[in-house]
């Protein structure tokens, strides 16, 4: 191929690198005023009143009697609030904006909120009420029990994680053409342009939102921006200017979404010989204060919680709770990386007891090709389980260093895990996303809602195109994503820009090529005049999935990673250092192999912090570490060299066999790195695993 | 958020000096600490009198009775040095230990030894604590995971300084200027309790700025271990200063000064005497258990007790011929 799997220049790299690229804090439109969030101080209560001091002139000010629809943040459930009416729910929630010309005035300005407090619910376990619940169940888990040799269990914990994208939330929004203009940093146009639609109660056509430049999202920008252009948007129409609201640091932490903390316990009947025999497991998500997208969430999570693994008798039940605290929402990954960590730890586990080696346990029992998931799903050719683990344990001599290592204070671990691509069961048929593809003179222009954050989606998607066409990369040119001019493509999200909307532009390309036939694009366009070819998402007919008894296929593939985690933990400090991180990947087709090397990296780094530092600690539903002196993200220095391997099997209907890639390096390194814990002597079931933890484990077991 | 305020260049210490005693001034050397102050809404001067814009405040030179270093020297060309290295290695360790090469590159001597606290609740505008002239400290009931296990209250933050504690261990004098002439005195007296003083960590009366420090020769082997959850930049969770006269296998002289554990940079005089007594190998273990006796740890932050005896050994162990 010429194009696709080659590593050509990045469409929006120069203008990044040369600091051309505007972001939204870069732009000033004339007239602007600066939008401010009154915030509620209390976990849960009553508004009983607000008072403003403003202080001068020239400010506007709203509440929720200033919204001309529905007071909701639409989404799944209609139940969150763009302003707080009556009930608050959690701490920091949005209660009244002003706005003004000046930063310092809007500063300076004092709205004092009386509050009545209410008794509010911290603890998942505690909570009263579940957002969803999901049972998924194969075989008949009692007859496993009843065979096993052996029953192990273990209960799992992992704390909530701040995205830390690199450019906080931020949006314009502007009175246009009798409705609303928004531009923002964001990952999903048309979800911020349905909710303005319902929250304004105005038609398609009066609502336009466009993409600026997006300084990273990791899900931090899935469905909060639709809160925060409402925000802007009201505050716009009520003055008639422009309104730019952007997030400093402390409040992008302490007000907006996060992973969700998860609880997961695992019962698991074991044969003599290493078979899973009987999976029994049970996944606790803390919802936060509103549904937003935890259904969707736990769905994910419910789905991999399994692991890679072949058993016939699988139980696995799921609820996402209510809790009085800011919901938590979409993070890379999606609930993967909450169950796959406590899989995977809970493997080594299994192996400990069974005195069994980890590779070997793994081996067993990993699906290949006519197994079946938990849901039922029957792997294919693509499925790639023991590829992944056999290259990582031949690439870091595994089980050497396993031997070697033993008792030094140093260790060695491995995940085995998976993910699934695009929207999980029926999720892309509901969406029936669209792309489309417009003739210029010099060649193509894409047309899609899809959004650059980082991931390089602008290049992958023009690889894709150019390969299909036989044209020149460079012939290819993506539009800017503005709901006025590009179809919706559904959101950037779920690993699935690649693998499905490449999969619609690449036949938006076979069709164009077809009409053009031997014409080259300027003479087409000179016979024939402008040409859009626009195409719907196409459900493969042998992806089948069953909303009602979760079963089936509840994605079209999955992509494979193994990842290793080879560590030393310090005898003054018990700090776990890594020294080596490999991730073997098995992702259909590498499209860029930098880019997708480049989430791969990022990934695990990602998950590196989820595995040892990040926390964030909540005291009365606040969150009390919201700045980046106290809430740690790993740098480069605290990142180990990180050795990529990608190994390719296509999946059947992904564009030139791709599938995704942005969420499943998260998935592994967690688990990785507490099982080389393991080997290193600290049972550790929680992340992050901080030093106190690791100094605790490894103290409980001296 | 900032309120208005105006902005004066010195051009000589004693205008410095006069410029200061305005109420509502304070002194700016390169603004690392007071801008983030400012921007968090803790402080609001009325009047910022610049001190780099004083000639030759940013000198470091050798005199005969050790090294001078003026109060604008950056903390780049303090760890970049290597005269001033090879006489007082802790000295370009602590300075080099300091944040991020960016902030270094930016920030002053003067300004890391009176940089303010960097405990949550002092940081947050709405709490007024008792650092702020409030009542009580909501650390004690709340987040005190990174706060001091030494210091016994009313207020537990830690000394944030890397410098602070070396320069304490190497028997610093710092060199005062005010409205009324200048002054001198051990930088060990400069910083005062909680319990003596809550709402500052360092005694200057008004109108008074630092002009310079300085640092004798007199203790030639010296160190600074930092220990720290980030590796790329952070405060300390614990740190150790020695600073000392090795013979052959043992120390003549040492003093081992902590930081990031108590409210001021803290000298741990069983650990000196424990060091002193023994072999260097032999005094690991004695040294850095007996470094922490009289700590009173709070309810999240007994963790600090162990890291701190790790700085303490980490630091006794680089002497050790390798």
């Amino acid at each position: 191929m010429r194009v696709v799997g080659r590593k050509v220049e990045r469409k929006e790299g120069r203008a990044k690198v040369t600091g051309a690229a505007r972001y939204v804090d870069d732009l000033r439109m004339p007239g602007m005023l600066i939008g401010r969030t009154v915030r509620a101080p209390i976990a849960c209560g009553e508004l009983v009143g607000i008072k403003t001091e403003l202080g001068g002139p020239g400010f506007t000010t709203v509440d929720f009697c200033d919204i001309p629809g529905k007071n909701v943040v639409s989404l799944i459930a209609e139940d969150q609030p763009c302003l707080v009416e009556r009930e608050i729910r959690h701490a920091e929630e949005p209660v009244f904006l002003i706005a003004h010309e000046s930063r310092e005035a809007l500063l300076e300005a004092r709205v004092s909120l009386e509050c009545r407090p209410g008794v509010p619910v911290f603890d998942p376990l505690a909570s009263p009420r579940s957002f969803k619940d999901i049972l998924i169940e194969k075989g008949d888990v009692a007859k496993g029990f009843a065979e096993a040799a052996l029953i192990v269990e273990g209960e799992y914990r992992a704390g909530l994680q701040e995205h830390v994208s690199i450019e906080p939330n931020g949006v314009i929004a502007w009175p246009e053409n009798g409705g609303i203009a928004v531009l923002g940093s964001l990952q999903c146009p048309y979800y911020v342009h349905r909710a303005l639609m319902t929250l304004l109660a105005l038609p398609p056509e009066k609502v336009r939102v466009c993409q600026a430049e997006t300084g990273g999202g990791f899900g931090g920008k899935e469905e909060y921006p639709s809160m925060l252009a409402g925000h802007a948007a009201l505050l716009a129409l009520k003055s008639k200017r422009p309104v730019k609201i952007v997030y400093d640091r402390e409040e992008e932490m302490a007000a907006t979404t996060k992973r969700h903390p998860a609880i997961v316990r695992h019962r698991t009947g074991v044969a003599k010989d290493g078979r899973l025999v009987a999976q029994d497991i049970e996944v606790i998500l803390d919802g936060g204060a509103y549904v937003t997208l935890s259904p969707v969430v736990l769905s994910r999570a419910c789905i991999h919680a399994a692991g890679p693994y072949r058993c016939a008798n699988v139980r696995i039940r799921g609820r996402a709770m209510f809790t009085n605290t800011v919901p938590n929402g979409a993070f890379r990954g999606f609930g993967a990386p909450q169950t796959q960590f406590a899989g995977e730890a809970h493997m080594d586990r299994i192996a400990e007891a069974l005195g069994e080696d980890p590779v070997k346990l793994r081996e067993t029992n990993a699906l290949r090709p006519g197994d079946t998931t938990a849901t039922g799903q029957r792997m294919h050719d693509d499925c790639s389980a023991l590829e992944v683990l056999r290259e990582a344990v031949k690439r870091t001599r595994f089980p050497e260093k396993r031997w070697k290592w033993k008792g030094t204070g140093r260790g060695i671990g491995l995940a085995l895990f998976y993910h699934g691509a695009g929207f999980t069961g029926s999720g892309e048929v509901k969406l029936a996303s669209k792309a489309a593809l417009e003739l210029t003179e010099r060649g193509a222009r894409i047309l899609t809602g899809t959004t650059e954050m980082g991931q390089g989606q602008r290049t992958t998607h023009a690889q894709i195109v150019a390969e299909e066409l036989g044209w020149p990369y460079e012939a290819i040119e993506v539009a800017e994503v503005d709901t006025a001019r590009v179809p919706d493509s559904g959101p950037t999200v779920a690993s699935r820009t690649c693998m499905i909307v490449g999969g619609i532009l690449q036949a938006c390309a076979k069709e164009l090529k077809a009409k053009l036939g031997r014409l080259t694009p300027r003479a087409y366009l000179k016979r024939n005049g402008p040409l859009v070819v626009t195409k719907s998402y196409e459900h493969p007919g042998d992806v089948a999935w069953n909303d009602e008894t979760y079963r089936g296929d509840a994605y079209g593939t999955f992509a494979w990673g193994c990842e290793v985690a080879e560590l030393n933990v310090d005898p003054d400090t018990y700090e776990a250092r890594l020294t080596k991180f490999t991730a073997v990947v098995e992702i259909g087709k590498a499209i860029h192999p930098v880019l997708a090397a480049g989430q791969v990296e990022g990934g695990a780094a990602q998950g590196i912090g989820y595995a040892l530092l990040e926390e964030a600690i909540l005291r009365d539903g606040r969150m009390a570490n919201a700045s980046m002196t106290n809430y740690i993200i790993p740098t480069t220095v605290d990142t180990p060299t990180i050795e990529t391997v990608i190994l390719e099997r296509p999946y059947r209907h992904g564009p030139f066999g791709a599938k995704g890639v942005g969420e499943l390096p998260v998935d592994g390194a967690a688990p990785a790195i507490v099982n080389a814990l393991r080997h290193a002597g600290a049972d550790i079931r929680r992340i992050p695993a901080t030093p106190e933890r690791i100094m605790e484990a490894l103290c409980a077991s001296r | 958020m900032t309120s208005p305020f105006t902005f004066w260049d010195a051009r000589t210490a004693e205008e410095a000096a006069a410029l200061l005693s305005k109420k509502g001034a304070m002194a700016l050397g390169g603004g690392v600490d007071l801008l983030g102050e400012m921007k968090e809404g803790i402080r609001a001067p009325e009047h910022i009198v610049n001190l780099r814009s004083i000639p030759g405040l940013d000198k470091i030179q050798k005199t005969d009775r050790g090294w001078r270093v003026g109060a604008t020297a950056l903390l780049t060309d303090i760890a970049d040095h290597a005269d001033l290295r090879k006489d007082l290695p802790g000295f370009a360790e602590s300075a080099e230990a300091v944040a991020t090469p960016q902030i270094r590159n930016q920030g002053t001597i003067g300004g890391n030894l009176a940089q303010r606290p960097r405990c949550w609740y002092y940081r947050a505008a709405e709490f007024a604590c008792v650092k702020k002239g409030g009542k009580g400290c909501p650390a004690e009931k709340g987040e005190n995971r990174y706060l001091a296990i030494f210091g016994d209250g009313p207020c537990h933050i830690v000394h944030p300084s890397d410098c602070a504690p070396m320069l304490v261990a190497l028997d610093a004098r710092l060199f005062l200027r005010g409205p009324d002439g200048a002054r001198d005195l051990p930088i060990a007296d400069f910083y005062e309790l909680p319990s003596k003083n809550a709402l500052c960590e360092f005694t200057l009366k008004p109108g008074e700025f630092i002009e310079a420090v300085e640092i004798p020769t007199a203790l030639p082997r010296s160190t600074y271990v930092k220990i720290r959850e980030k590796d790329s930049f952070d405060f300390a969770i614990a740190a150790c200063a020695i600073a000392g006269k090795i013979d052959g296998d043992h120390f003549t002289d040492a003093r081992v000064v902590l930081g990031g554990v108590a409210p001021v940079p803290w000298r741990s005089v069983t650990a000196e005497a424990n060091l002193r007594k023994n072999t260097i190998a032999d005094a690991v273990e004695p040294a850095s258990n007996s470094a922490t006796d009289g700590a009173r740890p709070m309810s999240q932050n007994a963790w600090k007790i162990p890291m701190t005896k790790a700085a303490v050994a980490r630091a006794i162990r680089s002497f050790l011929p390798r």
